[in-house]
């Protein structure tokens, strides 16, 4: 039987898409994950939120098993990542999409061509459907009309547009986002959430939003995690998270510079460096 | 004197690991099974890798091969003996010079552009979101590269030596008056299709193959900022060349190397 999901709301005794069991990862001597554990609901959008640099984009990429965890279990659609065999993992890539943070598009293909990319290597489809559904994915997300520029002429918040419309040309059962809110100007955004909402509901996909941007991340997802210091402080739905009585959890869903949660990356104290206690 | 050993030793571990990296690579690239649309990644790259490196080769060709033939001339000349420029000529091109300097030419502009390439894909995120697109960069990205390489380097050898042999008669008998039916003839006698040619073509051969894993691996295992691809670019020029020099020694060695 399939495990579920205690995500502590009643509205969400899903099973589980991804399950992480007690994560661990370092880089050098940092610790980013110290017993991570977190469980991913089929079909709904589940936001992870944190401060910068805790990891939240090596998460996503240790989903995907693109990054080995040290200890510790990482289980998506039933399969253990890091258990799978470098064809399997391929195979099970190829129904998920990832809207990564620089967009990586691919520089030498045009918005058209990189959008036709996936479909082009993992469907039979004729030149014509690729057509047709090429324009329709940038039509989605605004820019058919900028089918025949190179990434170099786009601006950043249009670049991961084209991301976003190539992420999801393949109409995975996954999507990963990371920061697909920032460079957006409200427009867009506004467009944006939607397209993230409709995608869910209309295919079931199963979307994974990591953002800062506490306001539109609430609006849009089923499920919230906050990670700090390589754990999770805080999950439940938005609603569940705004009336929490977590310090943790309250000083990042209102933005507070004082709180448990450190604004500062861990340094010597500002006087001993400042008065010449440190060699640098 | 234990720090000293201990560092000694990670950095062997290092390299070992590294070399074992790179050993993975170049054997999951160069096995894997063919796949729609593999051809057209390959004449793409053999146009970059091949016939962009063309104009380098040919120049190169044609100044190193007249400068030859000047050289013998002048030397061969004080002893009577200037009709053995043809036969001198041709043997240290197929043997030595056309390989050894396509490969090092090679390094420099297809091995730097292959470096540079790869490396920027991997400081953009483009390899990871193939990775993430189901997509293998080794076979995709990789292969093709190697292959590429691996194809177009005995070709540029083979148009070197004839570029070479042709600027080597042009100051030899054009400008300074050598017979040139002494002049061919003594390179035809001389020539052995398997001594020279063949062992020849062997080494452009091994160069290709070293060449182009240490273009490719330096791009794909670059550090991702503008200082580590720079790196990694000089890296390919500078290894790519020693090797090549070592390599031809020990080929030299190992073919020819009946020296007793």
């Amino acid at each position: 039987m399939r495990p579920f999901c205690h995500s502590g709301s009643a509205a969400l005794p899903d099973d589980a898409f991804i399950e992480i069991h007690d994560l661990h990862f370092s880089r050098g001597d940092r610790k980013i994950f110290d017993g991570l554990s977190m469980c991913i609901p089929r079909g709904r959008i589940t936001g992870i939120m944190g401060p910068s640099g805790t990891g939240k984009t090596t998460l996503l990429k240790i989903i995907g098993g693109q990054v080995r965890p040290d200890a510790g279990q990482v289980i998506v659609d039933g399969k253990d990542v890091c258990r799978l065999s470098r064809d399997e993992l391929f195979e099970l890539r190829k129904d998920i999409g990832m809207l990564f943070q620089s967009s990586a598009l691919f520089t030498d293909l045009t918005v058209y061509e990189n959008v036709a990319f996936p479909l082009r290597v993992h469907t039979e489809l004729p030149e014509d459907s690729i057509r047709d559904l090429v324009l329709m994915k940038l039509n989605a997300v605004g820019l058919r009309g900028a089918r025949d520029l190179y990434p170099s002429e786009l601006s950043g918040g249009m670049a991961r547009r084209v991301a976003l419309a190539r992420a999801i040309a393949l109409d995975p059962t996954l999507l990963m986002y990371d920061e697909p809110f920032t460079g957006q100007d409200p427009i867009s955004m506004g467009v944006l959430v939607t397209l993230i909402k409709n995608l869910n509901r209309a295919l079931r996909t199963t979307a994974v939003v990591v953002s800062h941007d506490i306001h539109e991340t609430s609006s849009i997802a089923d499920k919230l995690y906050i990670i700090s210091d390589g754990r999770v402080i805080g999950k439940g739905s938005p609603e569940e998270l705004k009336q929490a009585e977590s310090a943790w959890v309250q000083q990042f869903m209102h933005g507070s510079p004082d709180g448990p949660v450190p604004f500062h990356y861990p340094a010597d104290d500002l006087k001993f460096d400042v008065l010449g206690g440190s060699t640098r | 004197m234990i720090a000293l050993v201990r560092a000694l030793g990670i950095r062997t571990l290092d390299r070992l690991a590294s070399l074992g990296d790179a050993s993975m690579m170049w054997v999951i690239a160069m096995f894997g099974l063919p796949r729609r649309g593999d051809f057209a990644l390959l004449v793409r790259q053999i146009y970059h890798v091949g016939v962009l490196s063309l104009v380098i080769i040919v120049l190169s060709a044609f100044s190193i091969g007249a400068v030859i033939a000047l050289q013998f001339y002048t030397q061969l000349s004080r002893f009577g003996a200037e009709d053995a420029v043809g036969l001198g000529l041709a043997l240290v091109l197929l043997r030595e010079l056309g390989p050894v300097v396509t490969a090092l030419l090679f390094a420099g502009r297809a091995g730097s552009e292959i470096t540079a390439e790869i490396g920027l894909m991997k400081s953009t995120e483009q390899l990871s979101s193939m990775e993430m697109m189901g997509v293998d960069p080794l076979h995709r990205i990789v292969a093709p590269r190697l292959w590429a390489g691996l194809l177009c380097m005995p070709l540029l050898a083979a148009i070197f030596n004839v570029v070479a042999i042709y600027g080597g008669s042009v100051v030899a008998v054009q400008w300074l008056g050598s017979d040139p039916g002494s002049f061919w003839a003594g390179m035809q006698d001389a020539v052995e299709l398997w001594e020279d040619v063949g062992k020849g073509s062997i080494k452009s051969v091994v160069f290709a193959v070293v060449v182009t894993w240490i273009a490719v691996y330096q791009g794909y295992d670059t550090v991702p900022t503008a200082e580590g691809i720079g790196l990694a670019t000089t890296r390919t020029v500078v290894m790519s060349s020693v090797m090549v020099l070592a390599l031809d020694f020990l080929l030299t060695l190992g073919m020819y190397g009946d020296f007793k």
